[in-house]
């Protein structure tokens, strides 16, 4: 039997980048938080400047919970899907974003009107076949208030290309206007930095440095980046990088309001008769517990965010909780991202050290920033290149062709070559397919016996086309740069799991089509919140995090706002 | 209800969390050096390999990077240590994969070339293994052959407290210039190799996987 324990006001499930973004105005609102989070705090000791550790191992996670319910994979529902041999995302006090890149950026505004902006400029017969695409339920004029709030909250270091309409040149030309200039200068200017800014102008592009959540210089109680080149699938021993774990969150703890239960596994969200949810079942050290709450923020990552929701049964909700209209699980996008294209140089680049953030990035070549007419797709890719590669991973390069992969041949060239390579990172905007879904699996199941999610993905012809349109760009580019072998190696598979995994609960007005409203919270189960890039209609041509953070924001000054009709 | 076993029952057995930290001195993050010689390996509870099955690896590993005038071969980097290790911490499952591999690549070996691979010459070696990787043997030698190249490049290339990297050799070889917790500008520039740092951040490896040994890489 569960033990029941004291009511609160609201109860997150997880408290990674989403919920530990929402909890901070709403412990200031004088709300009553109870946090259940599967992974526990993670001390900087833990943050080593070790490929093995982190990239290899991925050791960087504080709990098991996420290697025991990896999603499975299939490209066709006539076949059995195969579990994927790793999980993608962490347990911890701060999720996600303790291992993240801190790659920062706000969407396009064209990501929130794909549909009805493409119908204008091309027509209807451009929608992609088999898309599920709508607008989103809100503007970028109506987000950009959030972005800007958690911009200076968590800190961002980038260079404006558009405030309030002022166009400049140092920054990103195509943003969307935004309010004021980056609250810190970018990362360190290298000399490589500037030679792919020089290459880029050369090729007949606008290039800037990239937005990183990341210190370029001391604030706010944390220290500036030192740049030791371990950022990607690790945490910052200087806390130069915001993981929620060492910005929001500490500060949600100081309004006495936020309590946090680590190592607390939710395994089902409950529901009265009236169909709203009283609650959540969770599972620590063995013992199992019932947590009523006014309100449930589910902020536990796309895949899990789906599974729970599905799993959590009732005579309201027969097929699941907020899933009467049958749409929990679908318009489901993988992030069509990858690195396909690579660039040998005759001489050292040596990025060795250095944030993935601090990078040069082209972004002529996404959204709707160019003219798509006979094209037979839309959208498009950002290309990023930038610093830090590790040593397994640099002597890991491709041979371009010109030596054996293994040997005494191979040895000579990845003597004179492991720092000379560097490839692009392209990332398409992506949309919602009927063929795309995630839902239960009927035969794999965690350690409790709970089947996990489980990923259909059919073929699409937008984003490769997408994809192979930019890839070509980012090979000129690497021409104009100066070297001497590029190599494009396109990514026809697709996504399977993601690290930029959205939909599933999607947003809209609509409630047949949509499980959340545009504030977040459920069509169908008035006082249940969603958090994350579970609620996101399309996936822009960026990182997703910002986006999901300022979306976080918004939820909770939403029910600070209505606290009364929602809680009530 | 179902079995309450909680999944995340990892105890918390740390000292220091990121909520009680504040602002960390340089000084506190770059920890006492340790002379390369000191950096062995977490002494190997008992080795995964009999003597023979080290030997057809050392093999095998050595024909991938041999010893020539770019510097030492795989095994004399620690590659073998590093795989040791990684099957009694962190793969144990990929243990009769690994071994049944060894085995297989064994028997290709005395079929192909009429002995057994580690007795076989450098080229006769080569041609065993291209055959392999070239997929003219069995796919599960295929698999077996991608595998350990992987451990190979782990091997060579990780930080020395894993075994692997002795002496920093792979590091050298590739010119890297060693994980520090302060670059400057001047380490950041092209062309001009940085002033390698070779000195070891831990002393060990890292804890237990709090993934658990279950669910392998
Ligand atoms: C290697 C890597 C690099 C990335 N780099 C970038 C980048 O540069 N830029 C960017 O924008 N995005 C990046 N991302 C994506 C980013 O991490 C995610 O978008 C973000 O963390 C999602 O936030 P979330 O709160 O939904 O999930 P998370 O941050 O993962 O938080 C979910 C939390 O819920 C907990 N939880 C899950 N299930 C339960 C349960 N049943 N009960 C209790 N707790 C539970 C988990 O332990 C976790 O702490 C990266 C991701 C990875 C893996
Ligand atoms: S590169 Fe900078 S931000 Fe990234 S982990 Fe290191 S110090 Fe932190």
């Amino acid at each position: 039997m569960a033990t029941n324990l004291n009511p609160t006001d609201v109860v997150m499930i997880g408290l990674g980048a989403a919920n530990g973004t929402a909890v901070l105005p709403l412990t200031k609102a004088g709300i009553k938080v109870i946090a259940l989070e599967a992974g526990s705090w993670m001390p900087l000791s833990d943050f080593r400047a070790d490929e093995v550790h982190n990239n290899v191992r991925r050791r960087i996670t504080t709990g098991r919970k996420v290697w025991s319910e990896i999603p499975t994979f299939r490209t066709n529902p006539n076949e059995a899907a195969r579990q994927g041999a790793a999980p993608t995302m962490m347990n911890a006090v701060g999720g996600t974003s303790i291992h993240w890149y801190a790659n920062a950026w706000r969407f396009h505004p064209w990501d929130f009107k794909v549909r009805s902006e493409t119908l204008k400029r091309y027509g209807a017969d451009a929608i992609p076949k088999g898309s599920t695409v709508q607008d989103w339920p809100l503007s970028y004029d109506e987000i950009e208030p959030y972005y800007d709030l958690i911009e200076y909250e968590v800190g961002v270091a980038g260079k404006a290309g558009n405030v309030q309409g002022k166009i400049d040149q140092g920054g990103n030309v195509f943003e969307g206007p935004r309010k004021r200039e980056y609250p810190m200068p970018p990362l360190r200017e290298t000399e490589y930095t500037d030679m792919m800014k020089t290459a880029a102008k050369k090729a007949g592009y606008h290039a800037h440095r990239s937005p990183s959540a990341i210190n370029s210089q001391q604030r706010d109680g944390r220290g500036a980046c030192v740049y030791h080149g371990f950022c990607d699938t690790g945490g910052c021993p200087v806390k130069a990088k915001a993981s929620t774990a060492v910005t929001t969150i500490p500060k949600a703890q100081q309004t006495n309001n936020l309590t946090i239960v680590e190592r607390a596994h939710v395994t089902r969200i409950q529901t009265d008769n009236n169909g709203k949810v009283t609650g959540v079942t969770y599972l620590r050290e063995g013992q199992e517990f019932f947590q009523p709450a006014k309100v449930v923020l589910l902020g536990a990552y796309t895949y899990e965010n789906v599974r729970l929701l599905l799993l959590s049964k009732s005579k309201a909700y027969p097929n699941g909780l907020s899933n009467n209209h049958g749409q929990v699980g679908k318009h489901y996008i993988g992030h069509w991202a990858g690195r396909e294209v690579s660039g040998l140089f005759p001489f050292d680049l040596n990025l060795w050290y250095g944030a993935n953030s601090q990078a040069v990035v082209v972004n002529d070549w996404a959204d709707d920033n160019f003219d798509h007419s006979g094209l037979g797709f839309i959208g498009g890719a950002s290309l990023t290149v930038s610093h830090e590669l590790h040593p397994i991973q640099g002597a890991s390069m491709p041979t371009f062709g010109k030596a054996p992969e293994w040997g005494s041949k191979w040895k000579a060239f990845a003597r004179q070559n492991a720092g000379r390579w560097t490839s692009a990172y392209a990332q398409c905007n992506s949309l919602p397919y009927e063929n795309t879904w995630l839902d239960l699996d009927p035969t794999v199941k965690d350690p409790l016996g709970d089947p996990v999610t489980r990923i259909t993905a059919g073929p699409k012809e937008n984003e490769p086309r997408a994809s192979n349109y930019a890839g070509k760009k980012a090979e000129e580019w690497f021409k104009a740069a100066g070297a001497v072998e590029v190599i494009n190696v396109p990514n026809r598979g697709g996504p399977q799991l993601s690290t930029h995994a959205v939909g599933g609960t999607r947003m809209g007005d609509d409630p047949a089509a949509n499980v959340a409203n545009k504030w977040g919270f459920s069509h169908e189960v008035p006082n249940l919140g969603i958090l994350g890039g579970s609620l996101l209609p399309t996936h822009g041509a960026r990182n997703p995090t910002l986006t999901i953070q300022a979306l976080a924001w918004r939820t909770a000054d939403h029910l600070i706002k209505n606290w009364k009709s929602i809680a009530g | 209800m179902k079995d309450p076993k909680s999944l995340t029952e990892t105890p918390v057995t740390r000292r220091t969390v990121i909520a009680s930290a504040t602002l960390i001195p340089l000084a506190a993050l770059t920890l006492a050096p340790t002379p390369a010689a000191a950096q062995a390996a977490a002494p190997a509870a008992a080795s995964a390999f009999s003597t023979d099955q080290r030997r057809i690896l050392a093999a095998f590993v050595d024909r991938l990077v041999p010893k020539d005038e770019s510097g030492p071969s795989a095994s004399e980097c620690g590659v073998i240590e590093y795989i040791d290790g990684s099957l009694a911490d962190f793969m144990p499952k990929e243990k009769p994969a690994l071994l049944q591999g060894l085995m297989a690549l064994n028997a290709y070996a005395a079929r192909t070339q009429g002995s057994a691979f580690a007795d076989l010459s450098a080229e006769k070696k080569d041609a065993v293994l291209t055959a392999v990787d070239t997929n003219k043997a069995t796919p599960e030698l295929k698999r077996f052959f991608d595998r350990v190249r992987r451990l190979t490049l782990e091997g060579m290339f990780c930080d020395p407290s894993y075994g692997g990297n002795k002496n920093f050799a792979g590091w050298d070889l590739i010119r890297y210039p060693g994980a520090k917790m302060a670059v400057g500008p001047e380490d950041q520039r092209m062309k001009t190799p940085p002033k390698p740092y070779r000195q070891a951040l831990y002393k060990g490896p890292a804890g237990k996987n709090p993934a658990g040994d279950k669910h392998g890489h």
